[in-house]
């Protein structure tokens, strides 16, 4: 059981506002993203793992194979759309809580090819919480999504159903 | 060397050879320049001649085969043409055999159909593509950018316009 | 009939030597070692590969159409993306199709910025190869040592482009700006370092047990195969053809320079990977070269209907306004007929064939792109193998799905 089931289970009888922060600053610190490359950003995700960027520094070096393991997607290039549905496919295999950061003009928008093969921004198939802008970006700019994404992980504490 | 009378037309543009050949006779053209020595295709491809005013066209498609022999090395280009009916070709992967692919790919992309292909199924777009994407009126796709050209004739009324 | 999104693929249901049914396994389009979205249906008959059918067109992005509906000096920010580990070498191939059609022939300060361009660009595409393949069969190490030098080769292309990855360096007429004193600087104290590096990579691999055990007698392409698959490239140079379209067929000036043609006559696995390390030691060689003699002078073609004036004139000339005005609306126009160039990238041959009705957007695109032909050669060099064999076939060719889907 989960720490959301958990505290669903409990209505409205307890207060977790201490254990929302703990469970918050640990989520935030430790997001394992899934090792999903696709095109040039690929590369560049590569490159932020390696010893001069380090993304260990962050808490986020562990790029598992399997999306079960994952709890952020990094879509780091072009989605075509022979690929949307896997791409959908690995998102869904991915436990709650997740977070996305789509990578690069390609994913956010579709960037220069604005044509019949490409799915023109990955926000249309799943939910997108951090746009990086750029073809493809620096590798410093994906560890500042990355690092906006905790703020916003610690921010939330325990993800509760509305 | 092919034969005088397969060859339609020849000449050299931009220091590339070319050599136009009929459609129907498209295996025995190969065959004979393989056994002269051009043993690597590299590479086959479609272009798409509709509505060119530059030059004169027999049909609609062209089809070019790059042939290269490697010992000297030289590079010839056969071209041939079809119809934009139902364009059909006879498939020379047997000859070539990277031919194959690059055969489905221009299956895929242009629809032309290459007879005696062990397998012609789309191989870059989805299996339930409808449309051969690369040919000239199939539209680019995409969507309409804002504040573009486009989106200026997007925006307008048709009566208007 | 297994059913998976877009594609149909059937089961064979054929009997294996074992007794048992072929059994059919999917590997990809999402997995960690198939550098990209390749997606193969391998028949296995007990764990020895019976069958390989690639299923390309994940990362198919349209790039020969979209190209045919922009005009000839933008495409080149197109071609940069297909092959994303070598783009100046795609801009050579463009550029070189596009002048060759307009019979232009650039200056020769740009003839060898464009050759030190690609041969930095074949050093940083040879080292994610190698650090990538190493991860894959167990050499972790080898992406840290591999990506520090990329690094500063991303480094100098962005010093000289402004750009770390896809640079548009080479543009059709020229270059996109001159070289800066810096660049040479930190170029020039590359090429005396990098030995020593190629040197600690070989270090760790060549020798290495595991690497030589899992790489040794895998994936055999004998010669004759590989000319008749049409591979290029370290496939085919791995096979014991001395072909290398810098040597053969030179473009940019190549024949000048003094560097031999990688070949192993190992044609397995290994004998890729020693090519490429000899690859990588020529480049750094001919880089020490170019930066030897590299001419003053210009760094495009004195052409002001190709590409736009400098700024200074803007301010003062009336005509200079009109052409980069021209320039910028409609573009240039490239005389009516086709025109094919070919260059040896990191992957093998990597050809552009452009035809031109006359207008002043392309009416046909294609790329001829190396890893699209050595991929076909992937059933022949993976039959009869064990499937975990498999990562090490599929990682020497390295193929980049970019390039064979476009």
């Amino acid at each position: 059981m989960g720490v959301e089931e958990l505290v669903a289970s409990l209505g409205d009888n307890v207060l977790t506002t201490t254990l929302g922060k703990v469970i918050g600053w640990g989520r935030g610190n430790s997001v394992w993203p899934a090792q999903f490359g696709l095109a040039c950003c690929a590369i560049e995700m590569i490159a932020v793992a390696t010893a001069r960027l380090d993304i260990g520094r962050f808490g986020s070096e562990a790029m598992r194979a399997s999306p079960r393991q994952a709890d952020l997607m990094i879509v780091s290039g072009r989605v075509s759309q022979k690929m949307a549905p896997i791409l959908r496919t690995v998102y869904d295999q991915m436990p709650e809580p997740k977070w996305v950061i789509s990578m690069g003009a390609c994913a956010s928008t579709g960037g220069v090819f604005n044509n019949y093969a490409l799915l023109q921004g990955v926000d249309k198939i799943v939910p997108v919480d951090v746009y990086i802008p750029g073809c493809p970006p620096r590798p410093e700019d994906l560890l500042n999504a990355l690092m906006i994404l905790q703020e916003r992980i610690k921010a939330r504490g325990i993800v509760t159903q509305s | 060397m092919i034969a005088d009378d397969l060859v339609l037309e020849k000449g050299v543009t931009a220091r590339d050879q070319w050599v136009t050949v009929p459609a129907e006779r498209i295996r025995e053209v190969l065959s004979g320049l393989k056994a002269d020595g051009y043993r690597l295709l590299v590479f086959l491809t479609c272009v798409d001649h509709l509505i060119d005013a530059s030059r004169e066209f027999p049909a609609r498609f062209e089809i070019v085969y790059q042939l290269r022999d490697m010992d000297k090395p030289v590079e010839i280009r056969v071209r041939t043409f079809i119809g934009g009916d139902s364009p059909r070709i006879d498939s020379v992967h047997d000859i070539f055999p990277p031919a194959n692919w690059e055969e489905r790919e221009t299956y895929d992309m242009f629809g032309i159909v290459f007879t005696g292909h062990p397998g012609l199924t789309r191989i870059l777009m989805p299996d339930d593509w409808v449309g051969h994407p690369l040919r000239r009126d199939f539209p680019v796709g995409g969507e309409v950018v804002e504040f573009s050209e486009e989106h200026q004739i997007w925006q307008t009324a048709p009566d208007e316009a | 009939m297994i059913e998976s999104p877009g594609v149909t693929v059937t089961r064979t249901g054929e009997q294996g030597a074992f007794g048992g049914e072929l059994l059919t396994v999917n590997f990809g389009p999402h997995h960690p070692s198939t550098h990209g979205v390749l997606r193969l249906i391998v028949d296995l008959d007990g764990e020895q590969i019976k069958r390989v059918q690639p299923v390309i067109g994940y990362l198919h992005t349209g790039i020969e159409k979209q190209m045919e509906a922009l005009r000839w000096q933008q495409g080149v920010v197109v071609t940069d993306r297909h092959d994303y580990l070598s783009p100046p070498i795609n801009n050579l191939a463009y550029a070189l199709a596009v002048e060759k059609l307009m019979g232009v022939e650039v200056p020769p300060r740009a003839q060898v910025l464009r050759v030190i361009m690609s041969e930095l660009t074949r050093l940083s595409s040879h080292l994610v190869w190698m650090g990538t393949s190493g991860l894959e069969l167990g050499a972790m190490s080898m992406l840290m040592y591999c990506f520090r030098e990329r690094e500063q080769i991303m480094d100098l292309n962005e010093e000289i482009s402004g750009f770390r990855m896809h640079t548009s360096y080479i543009r059709p007429g020229g270059v996109f700006a001159d070289s800066t004193p810096r660049f040479l600087e930190m170029l020039d104290k590359f090429v005396r370092e990098m030995p020593g590096h190629i040197d600690e990579y070989e270090d760790l691999l060549t020798m290495n047990p595991i690497w030589r055990a899992r790489t040794i007698g895998i994936g055999r392409l004998p010669a004759e195969d590989a000319k008749v698959l049409g591979a290029t490239g370290p496939m085919l140079r791995g096979s014991g053809v001395a072909w290398d379209l810098r040597k053969s067929m030179p473009y940019s000036g190549y024949e000048d320079y003094d560097f031999e043609v990688a070949v192993s006559n190992d044609c397995d696995c290994y004998g890729r990977y020693l090519v490429r390390i000899k690859e990588m030691r020529e480049a750094v060689k001919i880089l020490r070269q170019a930066l030897d003699r590299l001419p003053d002078g210009p760094v495009n073609v004195d052409d002001r209907k190709m590409l736009p004036p400098p700024r200074e004139e803007l301010e003062t000339s009336m005509e200079a306004v009109i052409h980069h005005f021209k320039l910028f609306t409609e573009g240039y126009t490239v005389p009516a007929g086709d025109a094919y160039v070919a260059v040896e990238s990191g992957r093998g041959e990597n050809g552009c064939y452009i035809v031109s009705d006359g207008t002043h957007k392309p009416r046909r695109v294609k790329f001829r792109s190396a890893s699209f032909v050595n991929l076909q050669a992937l059933e022949r060099m993976a039959l009869n193998h064990m499937v975990a064999d498999m990562i090490a076939i599929i990682g020497t060719a390295d193929t980049v799905l970019g390039d064979v889907d476009r």
